[in-house]
């Protein structure tokens, strides 16, 4: 049954032991920046929780980008990314530790979230109407629920998978099936409230329909990046570069470029419905980060994320120039970042962009110790699901 | 994977065809006597055209009151027909463009067909904002073209926006289908025996050879303007949510609507091409090209855009409580609740809860429930865009304003015209052209790939 | 005049895809240039054994999108700020938040005009004749033929040695196309 051409293919001995090196060096050096982002809390505490927020939502955005990514292949059957799969799954795996990460949130609820203060809720008749929705021990509640779920599914996507290279039993493969179809129901929803209750509900009064869609197009063009970066890294590491050749990288390329285009779309729609209706009840979240320097910001997203990415990889050939698609892929991720700060920053700082050692430790920290977990659990583990019966077709692809 | 031809299970084509025998079960189609049944719905759909074009012209006549358009509600019927049609029509493009660039080769049996759909939904729904203007005669007021009172169109409408959208929509859309069509044409003059038609269908097939040289350009033009269609279709719904959205009306102005809109379009779109579809197949005897395996694969598609559906509605709903905005949770508690309560339930029945039947594979595979199901749908999308359009309407700021909308006999007439105007061209492509994309469906054959025999010789 | 002067070509006929791309390989590889294959469908990797270069379409296609972006906000700009400006919602004179739509549109708009007269435009068509309408075969190509023309203006052109190569390398059924009608 299987073609010729597996035989001569490393398929069932690829891996990645020199990932352990790589964790080893990624791992602590994220410790320490995080340990580092925490110790502001003795001096700047305020500013420490806005750094830790948009680290945590720029390292979960990532995240759940990732495992809509696998959800989707498996839904779909796509036999195309079979060979590149591992990666996001591990990349989703992570997400297990997530609410590791939120614990310091629940610390800093009074300075990040002003429904919580009281004296905003004696006061403000609006934050007394959404109490029943904003309100600590729900707000938990939820957190808790979307850990959950994500939790879950990033694990058992990764653990099957897994076991499918050492069992080779197919009704594993079934199983992701049957696990991601409702998976992705659920993805959505608790997407969508947790981008609420993260960083809409920052204001308390603003609100926009639109906005899990917007965190799900940053999500999922930031993931896309990180895959790309990884499997091209890879490429020139190992021998994964017998297995994954020019038309895999091509179709990661065109669904960089489409997700950038989409990307762009919600983001685009979102302003013009808020900036056209011109109500004050949803032109202010828009008009803080308008606000002085901080609008430069807002042009660099509309430059650099949209119109540079999509000129760059317009080209056929662009799309599968391993040099160009990193380079884009680092900067999508930079300002992927950035735009969770253009988010959450100009809450405390109005009317000046204001960028703090910790921003940037906060920064560095989520994405080293990610990266390092990462590099430690794909070298305990086959590069590609090997026992993946779309595995042949996969690596036909041309 | 070459071996995998033995069987049938993975094949997109059923029923042992080989290249001659594809052409033949296609290109016969439009050689074969007329059948007695197409006379018939044909001479239907014409009765119909032509009550459209009575009632056309008595609006026309008469002016836009004949409808039941009246102070509070300026918007009814004439544009939640616009837009269902425009929705049913971004099916098409959908499979010929976004599942091509996804390189889905099931897409091959049903693009042709959908495409056409497609054009013949959009002149539709293209209609009704024409005739809507009231008076017609000036309709070119639309365009930017220079005039001697040097006023131009308010590029800052989105009604004006509509207008490059559509008209680039259905463009775009004619232009594919037509490149689409140029290869199966030439199948068709090459076919055909008649002297007459031989150069009817040569000429529209402009010479075309099957020429590698061709086929270079020809596949290059082909991707392109799927990339091209891609945006676009997005673009026009999005467009058309604008209509709504950028406006003040409580229940219009959320910022969901753009990928809503789309989702819900093509969720509708894919519901009509079933409904069709599945009778053309049966009329036709096209079962072993338009397989059971797309029908179970639409489905899950429309699963999919009707749960995007369902958490939108969900989303608007929650944030309108959540908003606090006072208009905004009257409108929508209104919706569910107040005069026209009837219209949501039949759009949350039809939009949310059918299309939950096709988690269960049995009944994604089963032709009748899925034929029912699909006109489910499409009662329930128009339902959606009736209940976005006249509840946010009728109800809306001040009380003492408010009303209730009744269609009048010229609304249901011009709508179920539309039916007239859609079949009539529909049959005449079912009658004259190739149903399938004969050359495309031939490309996704194992037999096409040269691997196949280099395999089967090494074997 | 010679019969083989107005001779348009040599048209082989092939079995299946493979042998068709087995022939055009071969035939680029003896050194031809003025030939072509026929096939009911675009043959994967045709191209490369042809010795085809890359179809310029695309950058047909890029100089009309630029056309259409640039004339978009042209368009929107002149009308709206220097023809006749008029205040709408408080918004300013350039809106251009409420000209990306249009202009989108007719960047779409005008591309696709681009790929579509591009297309006919590199592979020469309409056409209302061809001298390969002669062949008693040709009308296969459009059903289940694979053919392969070597047309007689190739610099290697020598008649009975082109129809022994063809035969050569498989042709199944070998057919003089005259240039004129027969």
């Amino acid at each position: 049954m299987k073609p010729d051409i597996e035989s001569n293919l490393p398929t069932e001995s690829l891996s990645f032991p020199e990932g352990r090196q790589l964790a080893r060096i990624f791992l602590p050096a994220g410790m320490i920046a995080l340990i580092l982002t925490l110790s502001g809390i003795f001096f700047n505490a305020e500013r420490f929780f806005y750094s830790w927020l948009t680290g945590f939502t720029f390292i979960a955005s990532i995240l759940l980008g990732a495992l809509f990514f696998v959800m989707v292949q498996h839904v779909t059957r796509s036999s195309w990314s079979v060979v590149l799969r591992r990666i996001p799954e591990t990349i989703s795996y992570q997400l297990i530790l997530l609410p590791v990460f939120f614990i310091p949130i629940l610390f800093g609820m009074e300075y990040l979230y002003e429904w919580i203060r009281p004296e905003r809720i004696a006061t403000d008749e609006l934050t007394q109407h959404k109490l029943p929705y904003l309100n600590f021990p729900f707000f938990i509640l939820r957190n808790i629920l979307y850990f959950i779920v994500w939790g879950f599914l990033g694990y058992k996507l990764y653990k099957n998978s897994i076991a499918l290279d050492h069992s080779g039993d197919l009704s594993l493969d079934k199983k992701q099936r049957v696990l991601s179809a409702p998976g992705i129901l659920l993805f959505a929803l608790t997407v969508a409230f947790a981008s609420f209750d993260w960083m809409m509900s920052m204001d308390s009064h603003w609100f926009s329909t639109m906005f899990g869609v917007y965190y799900f197009s940053m999500s999922f063009q930031a993931a896309l990046a990180l895959i790309v970066i990884i499997t091209l890294f890879l490429i020139k590491k190992t021998a994964f570069s017998k297995i994954i050749n020019q038309a895999h990288i091509h179709d990661l390329g065109a669904l960089l470029f489409g997700f950038t285009v989409f990307y762009a779309y919600i983001a685009f729609s979102q302003f013009l419905l808020i900036y056209y209706a011109n109500i004050p009840e949803e032109t202010l979240w828009y008009y803080y980060r308008f606000e002085g320097s901080w609008i430069y910001l807002a042009y660099l997203f509309l430059i650099g994320r949209f119109v540079l990415p999509f000129i760059l990889l317009l080209n056929k050939r662009a799309k599968s120039n391993h040099a160009l698609l990193t380079g884009v892929s680092i900067w999508i991720l930079f300002l992927n970042f950035l735009e969770m700060f253009w988010i959450i920053i100009p809450i405390l700082h109005k009317g000046a962009i204001s960028v703090h050692w910790l921003d940037v430790a906060s920064f560095v920290g989520f994405l080293c110790l990610s990266i390092g977990f990462f590099f430690y659990l794909l070298a305990q583990n086959s590069l590609i699901p090997k026992k993946d019966p779309l595995l042949a077709e996969s690596l036909k692809k041309h | 994977m070459s071996q995998s031809s033995d069987t049938q299970k993975d094949l997109l084509v059923k029923g042992n065809h080989d290249f001659a025998s594809v052409t033949r079960l296609i290109s016969d189609i439009p050689q074969q006597k007329t059948p007695a049944w197409w006379y018939i719905a044909f001479g239907i759909s014409n009765i119909l055209l032509a009550m459209l074009l009575g009632m056309v012209i008595l609006l026309i006549w008469n002016g836009i009151g004949v409808w039941g358009l009246n102070q509070p509600v300026g918007w009814g019927w004439d544009i939640t027909n616009f837009v269902w049609w425009v929705g049913i029509g971004h099916a098409g493009t959908l499979i010929s463009a976004i599942l091509f660039l996804f390189r889905q080769g099931w897409r091959t049996a049903i693009n042709r067909f959908a495409e056409a759909m497609t054009i013949f939904a959009v002149m539709c729904a293209g209609l009704f904002p024409a005739i809507h203007v009231g008076r017609i005669w000036a309709i070119y007021w639309i365009f930017p073209l220079p005039n001697s009172m040097q006023l131009w169109p308010n590029f800052n409408s989105p009604l004006l926006w509509d207008v490059f959208a559509v008209a680039t929509y259905f463009t775009v859309s004619t232009l594919f289908w037509y490149v689409g069509l140029i290869p199966d044409l030439a199948t068709m003059r090459d076919k055909v025996k008649g002297f007459y038609s031989k150069i009817a269908y040569g000429v529209f097939a402009l010479g075309w050879t099957g020429s590698n040289r061709h086929w270079q350009h020809y596949e290059k033009a082909y991707m392109i303007l799927a990339g091209l269609a891609t945006p676009l279709v997005l673009s026009v719904h999005t467009i058309v949510s604008f209509d709504f959205a950028v406006s003040i009306i409580p229940g219009w102005h959320t910022t969901i609507f753009p990928p809503y809109f789309v989702a819900g379009a093509v969720f509708s779109g894919f519901a009509m091409v079933l409904t069709l579809m599945i009778i053309t197949r049966k009329l036709y005897h096209l079962e072993d090209i338009m397989t059971i395996d797309h029908i179970e694969k639409m489905n899950i598609i429309i699963l999919v855009t009707g749960n995007m559906v369902g958490f939108a509605y969900a989303m608007e709903f929650f944030i309108a409580w959540y908003g606090g905005v006072e208009y905004e949770k009257f409108a929508f508690i209104n919706r569910a609740f107040g005069p026209y309560a009837w219209a949501y339930w039949i759009m949350i029945t039809c939009n949310v809860v059918a299309p939950q039947f096709f988690w269960v594979k049995k009944f994604r595979r089963h032709i009748g429930l899925t034929f029912f199901l699909s006109i489910v749908i499409n009662i329930g999308m128009w339902f959606e865009r009736f209940v976005i359009t006249v509840t946010s309407l009728a109800q809306d700021f001040l009380p003492s304003s408010w009303g209730y909308f009744s269609p009048t006999y010229v609304d249901v007439l011009t709508y179920v015209g539309t039916f007239g105007l859609f079949f009539t061209f529909f049959l005449l492509f079912l009658r004259f052209l190739p149903m399938v994309a004969i050359s495309e469906v031939k490309g996704v054959m194992p037999q096409a790939d040269p691997a196949y025999y280099r395999n089967n010789q090494k074997h | 005049m010679t019969p083989s002067s107005n001779t348009y070509g040599i048209l082989a006929e092939f079995k299946n895809p493979a042998d068709l791309m087995d022939a055009a390989a071969s035939v680029r590889d003896a050194g031809y240039t003025r030939f072509d294959v026929f096939s009911p469908f675009p043959i994967h990797g045709m191209d490369d054994a042809m010795g085809l270069k890359p179809s310029k379409l695309g950058w047909i296609v890029l100089i009309h999108g630029i056309i259409g972006l640039l004339g978009g906000i042209a368009l929107q700009v002149w009308s709206m700020d220097i023809a006749y400006p008029v205040h709408i919602s408080g918004k300013p004179y350039l809106n251009f938040p409420a000209f990306v739509p249009v202009t989108f549109a007719l960047v779409i708009l005008l591309s696709a005009f681009g790929t579509f007269f591009g297309l006919f435009f590199l592979s020469k068509l309409p056409k209302l004749h061809h001298p390969i309408f002669h062949s008693n075969h040709i009308e296969r190509a459009t059903d289940d033929g694979f053919f392969l023309c070597i047309e007689s203006k190739d610099p290697l052109w020598d008649k009975n040695k082109t129809i022994d190569f063809l035969t050569s390398i498989g042709a199944s059924t070998i057919e003089q196309i005259p240039e004129e009608s027969p």
